[in-house]
C-alpha cells in the first residue's frame, strides 16, 4: 500500500481526465435528454461500454470541448467545486441546473501492484461502473422532470474555490475563450427545488449530482 | 411470493426510478426469466387498472415478417404505442412479452442495454442461470484449459499481414474470374435459393413453437436475409449463456455460437489465410478434450450460404478465449446435404444432423455457395411487372483463384458494415452492366469497328 498525494505527478491529471471525459459525455446526454437541441444532431456512441448519445454538431462540440478544456486545469488543482449545466428558457431564466459537485480526497490511497498506477485496473473499472450508473440516471431523469419550454439554451458554470477565478482570467487556456463571472440571474433561481440524482464515491473522486429546478 | 413482488417492482420503478427489464429483474430477484416476464406483465396490468402515474413499457415482439418478398424472423423491442402496429405487420407472431417498464419515456434503446449491462456483469459467471434456454453440454473451460488455449494462440501472429497483401492483389484477378460465371450460375441459383428458403421456413416454424425467444435486442436484427435472421434468433439464445450481452447481438451473437463451424470449413478447405487466427484457435481446440462440439455445431446445419457472414464475424471473437472447445476436426466422409435441411424436433436428431453437416464440410472445397444480390423481374398475380432485388445463394465451384473472391466479398461488408448493402448493390450493378455491355453493346461496337 502506497499513498500518493495530490502533488504526485499525473495523478491529478488522471482524475481530471476522467472527470472531464465524463462531463463531456454527461453534457451531451443532458442536451439530448432534455431536448435542448433537436435529436437529429445526436448520434449513438459507445462510452463506458454502453451506448450514449453525442452531438454531431461541430460548433456545439467545439464549445463543449473548449469549456472542458478550461475546466480541466481547475480540476487538476482541485480548484473546482462544482460544474453546473444550466438550462435556460428564452428569457435566459434558468429552468434547470444540473449540478456536478466534485470533491477529491486530499490523499489518494492506491493499492500497489504492477504498473505505475498500481491496482488501477480494478479501480478504473470500478469508477467506470459508477460513471455508467450516472449516465443511466441521466437518461431516465426526465421521468422526474417536466418538459422544458421550447427555445432553451444552456451554459456551463463553474464554481471555483478561493481565488482560482482570478488566475483563470489571467491565463486564458484557450485564446478568445474567456470566462466571465456569471450573472446573478443565471445563478439564482426563484423557487429552487432540489432533486438529488446520484452520488458516487470512489478512491479517487467523489461526485455528486443533482438537478435543481426552478418551477414558478 | 404472491403479491410481494409487485411492491418490489413498484419500488424499483417508482422510488428508484429505474428501468426494470425482465432480465435485470430475473437476475436481481433470482427468478426464472419467464417468471420475471410474468411479474412485469402483472405489475403493468395492475398499474394500468389503477391508472396511476404514468408508466412506460417496452415490449418484445418476435415473429415472421415479410420484407420485400423475403420472409424473415424478426425480433423487435418496441414502445407500447407501437405494439399493435408492429403486431399487425407480422405475418405470424411467435412471442410477445413485456421487455421493460420504466417511468421515463425512453428516447432510444441505449439505456435498455445500459441497465442490463451491469446486472449481467455482476453475474458474469452464471448470467444464464435463469435463462429459459439451456445447453447441458456447454461447459465452460477450466482456467487451465484457457491458459493452454492462450499459449497456443500466441506464437504464429506474423503470418496474417503478408498473406493479406497477397490476397489483396489477387482479388482483382479473382473477381474478374468470377463474373462470367454469373449467367450460368444464376440458373442454378434459383433452384438452390428456393431450396434454402424451404428449409429455413421449416426451421422457423419449429422455433416458433418454443414459447420464448430470448433475443436481447431487436433493431440490429432486421436484416434482409432470412437465413441470417434465423441464425440470430438461435444464437441470441446463446448470448444468454456466453459471457455478456453485447451491443449489437445480431453482429456478435452469431460468432459466439459458430466459430467452430467456420473453423472447420476454412481450415480444411483453405490453405490460404487471412484467417490464420482462427486456425490457431482450431489447433487449440484440437488439443482439447472434445466435449461440447455438439452444442455448438447445432447451428451449422444450413451454414453453406452463411459462410461469408460468419467469417467476417468471427474476427471479432479472436481475442476472447473460447469458452468451449469443439471437435471440429471433422471426419471427412461422404457428404450428405439433404439430411441437414430437415428440421429436427428432438435434440438427438439435431445432433445427428450436426454430424452430417460436419461431414459435408470437405465437400465445400469443391462446391460452395455464396450470396449474390440479384434482380428478378416477373409478373405477379395482379399482372404487374415486378422487379425485385434479393439475395440469393448460388453455388459455384471453387478453384484455386476464385475462392479468394468470395473472401474478398466477405471482407467488404466487414470493413464498412453500414455500407455493405450499398456496396453489394453497386457491385451487382456493375456486374450487371458489365454483362449487358458484353452481350449487347459490345457486339454492336465491334461490329462497328469491323466495318471499318
Amino acid at each position: 500500500m502506497t499513498t500518493l498525494t495530490r502533488q504526485d505527478i499525473n495523478f491529478g491529471q488522471v482524475v481530471a481526465d476522467i472527470l472531464c471525459e465524463f462531463l463531456e459525455v454527461a453534457i451531451h446526454l443532458i442536451l439530448y435528454v432534455r431536448e435542448v437541441y433537436p435529436s437529429g444532431i445526436f448520434q449513438k456512441r459507445k462510452k463506458y461500454n454502453v451506448p450514449v448519445q453525442m452531438s454531431c454538431h461541430p460548433e456545439l462540440n467545439q464549445y463543449i470541448q473548449d469549456t472542458l478544456h478550461c475546466v480541466k486545469p481547475l480540476i487538476e488543482k482541485n480548484d473546482a467545486e462544482k460544474v453546473v449545466v444550466v438550462i435556460m428558457d428564452k428569457e435566459h431564466h434558468p429552468v434547470e441546473r444540473f449540478v456536478f459537485e466534485i470533491s477529491q480526497p486530499p490523499l489518494l490511497s492506491i493499492r500497489e501492484s504492477k504498473g505505475p498506477l498500481g491496482g488501477s485496473d480494478i479501480l478504473l473499472s470500478h469508477v467506470e461502473q459508477l460513471l455508467r450508473a450516472f449516465i443511466l440516471k441521466i437518461s431516465v431523469c426526465d421521468a422526474i422532470l417536466n418538459n422544458n419550454p421550447p427555445g432553451c439554451s444552456f451554459t456551463v458554470l463553474v464554481h471555483t474555490r478561493d481565488v482560482a477565478t482570478r488566475n483563470m482570467e489571467k491565463v486564458q487556456v484557450i485564446k478568445d475563450f474567456p470566462w466571465i463571472v456569471a450573472d446573478e440571474q443565471e445563478v439564482n433561481m426563484q423557487e429552487p427545488k432540489l432533486i438529488p440524482l446520484k452520488t458516487m464515491t470512489s478512491d479517487i473522486l467523489k461526485l455528486w449530482r443533482a438537478v435543481i429546478l426552478d418551477r414558478i | 411470493m404472491d403479491e410481494l413482488y409487485l411492491d418490489n417492482i413498484d419500488e424499483y420503478v417508482n422510488d428508484h426510478n429505474k428501468i426494470v427489464t425482465y432480465k435485470w429483474l430475473s437476475l436481481t430477484l433470482g427468478v426464472h426469466v419467464n417468471t420475471a416476464k410474468q411479474m412485469l406483465f402483472h405489475y403493468l396490468d395492475h398499474k394500468r387498472k389503477e391508472s396511476s402515474a404514468q408508466l412506460h413499457a417496452t415490449y418484445l415482439v418476435s415473429g415472421k415478417f415479410v420484407n420485400n418478398g423475403q420472409t424473415c424472423h424478426k425480433v423487435s423491442v418496441i414502445r407500447e404505442e407501437q405494439l399493435e402496429d408492429v403486431k399487425a405487420k407480422m405475418s405470424l407472431i411467435a412471442s410477445v412479452h413485456v421487455y421493460s417498464i420504466q417511468k421515463a419515456l425512453l428516447k432510444d434503446s441505449g439505456p435498455l442495454y445500459g441497465v442490463d449491462y451491469d446486472a449481467v456483469r455482476d453475474n458474469l459467471k452464471n448470467c444464464s442461470r435463469f435463462s429459459a434456454i439451456r445447453c447441458s453440454s456447454a461447459v465452460p473451460m477450466s482456467s487451465q484449459e484457457l491458459q493452454q488455449v492462450k499459449e497456443i494462440q500466441r506464437p504464429p501472429t506474423s503470418e496474417p499481414e503478408t498473406k493479406k497483401s497477397v490476397s489483396n492483389i489477387q482479388t482483382a484477378v479473382a473477381s474478374k474470374a468470377i463474373k462470367p460465371q454469373k449467367g450460368i450460375m444464376g440458373m442454378f441459383s434459383n433452384k438452390t435459393a428456393s431450396k434454402t428458403q424451404n428449409s429455413t421456413k421449416e426451421i422457423k416454424t419449429e422455433e416458433k413453437d418454443s414459447p420464448m425467444v430470448e433475443a436481447p435486442k431487436s433493431k440490429p436484427a432486421l436484416k434482409p436475409n432470412s437465413l441470417m435472421s434465423m441464425f440470430e434468433n438461435q444464437t441470441a439464445k446463446k448470448t444468454d449463456k456466453t459471457v455478456k450481452e453485447e451491443a449489437p447481438p445480431a453482429a456478435k451473437a452469431a460468432p459466439a455460437a459458430k466459430p467452430a463451424a467456420v473453423q472447420s470449413s476454412t481450415s480444411t478447405s483453405q490453405p490460404q489465410n487471412k484467417l490464420s487466427h482462427k486456425e490457431e484457435k482450431e489447433e487449440a481446440t484440437v488439443a482439447k478434450p472434445q466435449k461440447e462440439s455438439k452444442s455448438k455445431s447445432k447451428r451449422i446445419q444450413d451454414s453453406d450460404s452463411e459462410e461469408e457472414k460468419m467469417e467476417k464475424k468471427k474476427r471479432r471473437r479472436i481475442k476472447k478465449p473460447e469458452p468451449d472447445s469443439s471437435d471440429e476436426e471433422v471426419i471427412p466422409d461422404s457428404p450428405q446435404k439433404k439430411e441437414t435441411k430437415e428440421p429436427s424436433p428432438s435434440p438427438e436428431k439435431q445432433l445427428e444432423s450436426v454430424t452430417h453437416s460436419h461431414q459435408e464440410n470437405p465437400d465445400k472445397r469443391v462446391r460452395k455457395r455464396r450470396r449474390v444480390l440479384k434482380s428478378k423481374t416477373f409478373v405477379d398475380e395482379e399482372g404487374c411487372i415486378v422487379t425485385e432485388k434479393a439475395y440469393e445463394s448460388e453455388s459455384y465451384s471453387e478453384s484455386e483463384e476464385d475462392f479468394k473472391a468470395p473472401k474478398q466479398a466477405a471482407r467488404d461488408p466487414f470493413k464498412g458494415k453500414l455500407h455493405s448493402n450499398g456496396k453489394d448493390e453497386k457491385k451487382s450493378r456493375q456486374k450487371a452492366s458489365a454483362n449487358t455491355n458484353k452481350s449487347t453493346k459490345q457486339a454492336s461496337i465491334t461490329g462497328f469497328f469491323q466495318k471499318k
